[in-house]
């Protein structure tokens, strides 16, 4: 089976004044379904330009990538945000909610976007990943009713209710304490165990790395390393998991 | 496609934004709130202004449609144009004709012939008066009125001797003074009385022609009239109505004046002054004490003293001067001496607001019956001048039967710029002519030996030729000068005579008419029964415009539209300011929810998606404001139509009004355009930020930091 993503001699610039910035300088990469891939490095190293690349929100100035193997630099706009309706899910670091929606009406939002759904199904759908969450009680409640751990919880709900078969997550625990932002991991290798969805996300934060089964590090545009751990499981997710139980009684 | 959920979510999400967004929701919202208000209460306040308006003049002297010469030149102006009264309109050689092919046409009620044109009517100074008096009391050797007619000349003699006195000081043209002076003296010696017996018209001609100029009471009043089938102008025109005196009988020859015209052009100046004052204090609550111009008003007033003691009788005057000796004792002359009349009529007509009622009381029983209150009265013969077509100055006698005024317009003077003739005297002064009189002149000019004039010329030479100008007939020789150069001293007296003949039906119907007034069954239908008046002329091979009263009423009729188009104008310019203000907002609030948007998009969301979001939005505002909008307006105009706008003495509008009070009312129509011209303000307005929202990438929502 093809990989779900393949990135091969990618180069993204970014016009800055009259210098051109080259974010991205020649960037080949395989991903496979079901791993648990960090992207490391330090800051202004391309992690977000990678992400963008690969979630259809950018394309890249030279080079190939390819999404569950379509190219995207052949797509248009149209089709491009029908690929990431349908295939890919977003956990953004400020946890982007839609402030007027509740809970309820934030994770249904991309199933009413897809559509095809019945009422039924879709309410089945929510109130399952919401349980997934833990955030069930919060199930009305509005995102400015809701603590940050909360609310990256619902945004990780809201990725994965269409069953996407890549959720990216650029520096998810960057806006969270340490504790909170363990938690979110965990719950999103909890995710990708019992989903069996992949998942790409960036940080600097070297304790977050740990628990990726994959670790792909960038410096300067430029892939630095690449390392499987095969780290399945901490301990920490065990008194992560309670830590945040504590910290959002 | 997409679900009903779809939709709704997009909706609620909009709906919750307009209410996150207080401070762009309050100022877009207040802007579509007032735009519609203001849309639903303007037109409704015309739509109810044109109706009226179109009462007014349908009912009072256009008709529904009005019908004349397609060769006129100018533009029938009824209620007067451009040309001042003057415009050439062609004319409808015999009005006959016209109403066999109207008749035929389905929905028209009547046509009734007209002819407007505008007449001068004298009424010759107190001078003149007394001068004319005493010439029957010298032909009737009544020496007892002569007597009584010298003191009253004696008396009027001394009140302008006074007056130039006081002139001489500041007066440039001394000369002129010191004859008029002289003359003065000639008229108070008995060697004029004594004259007067030798060669009376002599005396008398004195009397008119340098006493009468030196007084300035003297009037001359110009008007338009209306010549008409007076019988069928009453049928037809409901809100017509006789005030003073009687209508004009059938067949009779006669003249009605418009009320108000008569009461503020004929009445008597001091009478007519002192109405105004009543009127202001009693019915605009205005205070005499308070009001500077109402001051003033009864200063000017109390200075037209002369123009009451001039027309004393001698014995009308002594009681006069007792009566108000005795009711204002405080009154002395400047030396402290018993008060002259004149002392006393000018401290009578210094009214204030204490005795305003009781001098108003007073007035009106004890002065107005001594006096001229009118100079032309309900029943007096009076002669009326006008200048024909071809620059010819041309009188005729007519009788004044009485005043008229049309319901609910009592107060307007537009309503009142018309006064009524009957067609056939407007045939002889407008210097039209019946076939018979044509016939009747044709004779006498044989018998005079101008048989060289052909008959192609005939009317020419009658009513001045080409070649002949304006300034050729003068003013002061107050005849039928068209018939100068021919001795036709006959005609002369018949015309002068005509007002006593009468005539029947058939004269009125068969002869020249101006333009016709077409009223109709059914007014609603007024475009097509237009069309089908317009088609049967254009049969029949009579050439005529047919226009609706609108056009017809000149000025006034256009004056609703340039009305409606202010309206617009000012309307577009506030949605225009709207549009940009709300752009302006809406795109402050794309920007603001750059991040949310962008969000969507990496979530899936497409750029319609996002439109629709913006358009929920504004639709949503719009209703919501409009609705608002739209029952407040609804209500102002409701509330409006209670208490009614008052047009007070603003003319126009009491004419606009229909009344003095007009009552607006609202229909579905124009809650219907208020709300629909919201709508689409509001989505033209939401257009730019929408799209600019639709491009925003949904990169940023990866780039957003909190
Ligand atoms: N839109 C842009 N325009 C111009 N330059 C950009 C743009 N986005 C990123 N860059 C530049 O590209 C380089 C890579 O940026 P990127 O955001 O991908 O880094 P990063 O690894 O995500 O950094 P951080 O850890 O700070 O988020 C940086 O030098 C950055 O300044
Ligand atoms: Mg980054």
């Amino acid at each position: 089976m093809a990989p779900i993503v393949r990135i091969e001699n990618v180069v993204k610039e970014y016009p800055l004044g009259n210098l051109v910035v080259r974010a991205l300088q020649g960037v080949d990469l395989s991903i496979d379904r079901g791993e648990f891939t960090t992207i490391a490095g330090p800051s202004g190293s391309g992690k977000t330009t990678l992400l963008n690349l690969i979630g259809c929100v950018d394309v890249p100035t030279s080079g190939v990538v390819e999404i569950d193997g379509d190219s995207t630099s052949k797509l248009h706009d149209k089709e491009l945000t029908r690929l990431r309706l349908h295939k890919i899910g977003f956990i953004f670091q400020s946890f982007n909610l839609v402030s007027v929606l509740d809970l309820f009406q934030n994770v249904e939002f991309p199933l009413l976007l897809q559509g095809g759904l019945t009422k039924k199904e879709r309410e089945l759908r929510v109130r399952d990943m919401v349980d997934k969450v833990g955030l069930t009680p919060q199930l009305r409640q509005r995102p400015n009713e809701l603590s940050g751990g909360q609310r990256q919880r619902v945004a990780i709900a809201r990725a994965l209710v269409t069953k996407p078969k890549l959720v990216l997550a650029d520096e998810p625990t960057a806006n969270l304490d340490s504790v909170t932002g363990l938690a979110i991991i965990e719950l999103m290798r909890e995710m990708n165990a019992k989903e069996s969805t992949t998942f790409i996300f960036s940080t600097h934060d070297p304790k977050v790395m740990e628990h990726a089964s994959r670790i792909v590090h960038i410096v300067d545009g430029r892939i630095h390393s690449d390392e499987r751990t095969d780290f399945l499981s901490s301990p920490l997710a065990e008194t992560g998991g309670r830590a945040e139980a504590q910290a959002a009684p | 496609m997409n679900s009903l959920s779809y939709w709704a979510v997009l909706f609620v999400a909009s709906v919750r934004n307009i209410f996150t967004h207080k401070l762009k929701s309050a100022v877009v919202g207040l802007l579509m709130c007032f735009g519609t208000g203001l849309v639903v209460t303007g037109t409704a306040l015309l739509d109810s202004m044109e109706d009226s308006m179109s009462k007014s003049i349908t009912s009072s002297l256009a008709g529904h449609l009005q019908v004349y010469s397609a060769e006129a030149k100018d533009e029938l102006a009824l209620f007067g144009g451009m040309m001042m009264g003057r415009e050439d309109i062609g004319r409808i050689a015999n009005f006959e004709d016209l109403e066999r092919v109207a008749e035929q046409v389905e929905n028209v009620r009547a046509i009734v012939p007209m002819g407007i044109d505008i007449a001068s009517i004298t009424g010759g100074n107190e001078t003149d008066r007394v001068a004319d008096t005493l010439r029957t009391a010298v032909a009737a050797r009544d020496q007892a009125q002569i007597d009584l007619l010298r003191l009253q000349l004696s008396l009027m003699a001394d009140a302008l001797r006074s007056e130039f006195e006081a002139k001489q000081a500041i007066t440039a043209d001394k000369e002129a003074l010191a004859a008029d002076l002289q003359n003065l003296d000639r008229l108070q010696s008995d060697a004029f009385w004594l004259s007067l017996s030798d060669d009376p018209e002599l005396a008398i001609q004195f009397i008119e022609t340098k006493i009468a100029p030196m007084s300035s009471d003297g009037l001359i009043v110009y008007l338009r009239y209306v010549g008409t089938d007076l019988d069928e102008f009453t049928k037809n025109f409901e809100r017509f109505e006789i005030v003073k005196g009687e209508a004009v009988p059938a067949g009779h020859r006669g003249f009605l004046f418009a009320e108000k015209f008569y009461e503020d052009h004929v009445k008597h100046k001091v009478a007519r002054d002192l109405d105004r004052i009543h009127r202001q204090v009693h019915e605009e609550e205005k205070t005499i004490a308070e009001d500077a111009l109402l001051r003033t008003k009864v200063g000017q007033m109390s200075r037209q003293y002369r123009r009451i003691s001039f027309q004393l009788r001698p014995d009308d005057a002594q009681n006069l001067t007792s009566e108000l000796r005795t009711m204002m004792p405080e009154v002395r002359a400047k030396d402290g001496a018993e008060p002259s009349l004149e002392v006393l009529l000018q401290a009578f007509l210094e009214v204030n607001d204490q005795n305003l009622d009781e001098r108003y009381a007073y007035f009106y029983e004890s002065i107005a019956p001594k006096i001229e209150l009118y100079k032309i009265k309900v029943g007096d013969v009076m002669t009326i001048r006008a200048y024909t077509r071809s620059g010819y100055l041309k009188a005729v006698n007519t009788k004044v039967y009485g005043t008229f005024n049309f319901r609910g317009l009592e107060r307007s003077d537009l309503a009142a710029a018309a006064n009524l003739m009957d067609i056939v005297t407007f045939r002889d002064l407008y210097g039209l002519m019946s076939e018979t009189r044509r016939e009747e002149l044709e004779q006498i000019r044989e018998e005079v030996g101008a048989a060289e004039i052909d008959r192609q010329n005939a009317e020419d030479t009658l009513f001045g030729g080409s070649g002949q100008s304006l300034v050729a007939a003068p003013e002061d020789t107050a005849g039928f000068d068209e018939f100068r150069g021919q001795d036709l001293a006959g005609i002369r007296e018949d015309l002068a005579e005509a007002y006593n003949q009468r005539f029947d039906a058939e004269t009125v119907a068969r002869g020249v008419a101006l333009n016709a007034a077409v009223v109709l069954e059914d007014p609603d239908r007024l475009d097509e029964t237009k069309a089908a008046l317009q088609a049967a002329f254009d049969r029949s091979g009579q050439p005529m415009k047919v226009v609706d009263w609108q056009t017809a009423s000149g000025i006034v009729g256009q004056f609703i539209i340039v009305i409606r188009l202010v309206l617009y104008v000012a309307i577009f310019i506030i949605f225009l300011v709207a549009l940009v203000i709300i752009n302006n907002t809406m795109v402050m609030a794309t920007m603001e929810r750059t991040t949310e948007i962008g969000t969507l998009r990496a979530m899936g969301a497409q750029r319609s998606t996002v439109m629709t979001m913006f358009l929920f939005e504004t639709v949503v505002l719009g209703l919501l404001a409009g609705v608002a909008g739209a029952l407040g307006g609804a209500l102002f105009v409701t509330w409006l139509g209670h208490v009614g706008i008052p047009a007070g003495n603003q003319d126009t509008l009491i004419f606009l009004f229909g009344g003095p009070r007009m009552y607006p009312a609202f229909g579905l129509a124009n809650l219907a355009v208020g709300l629909v011209s919201i709508l689409v303000v509001s989505l033209v307005s939401t257009l730019y930020p929408a799209r600019l929202a639709t491009r925003i990438p949904p990169v940023v929502a990866m780039q957003a930091k909190d």
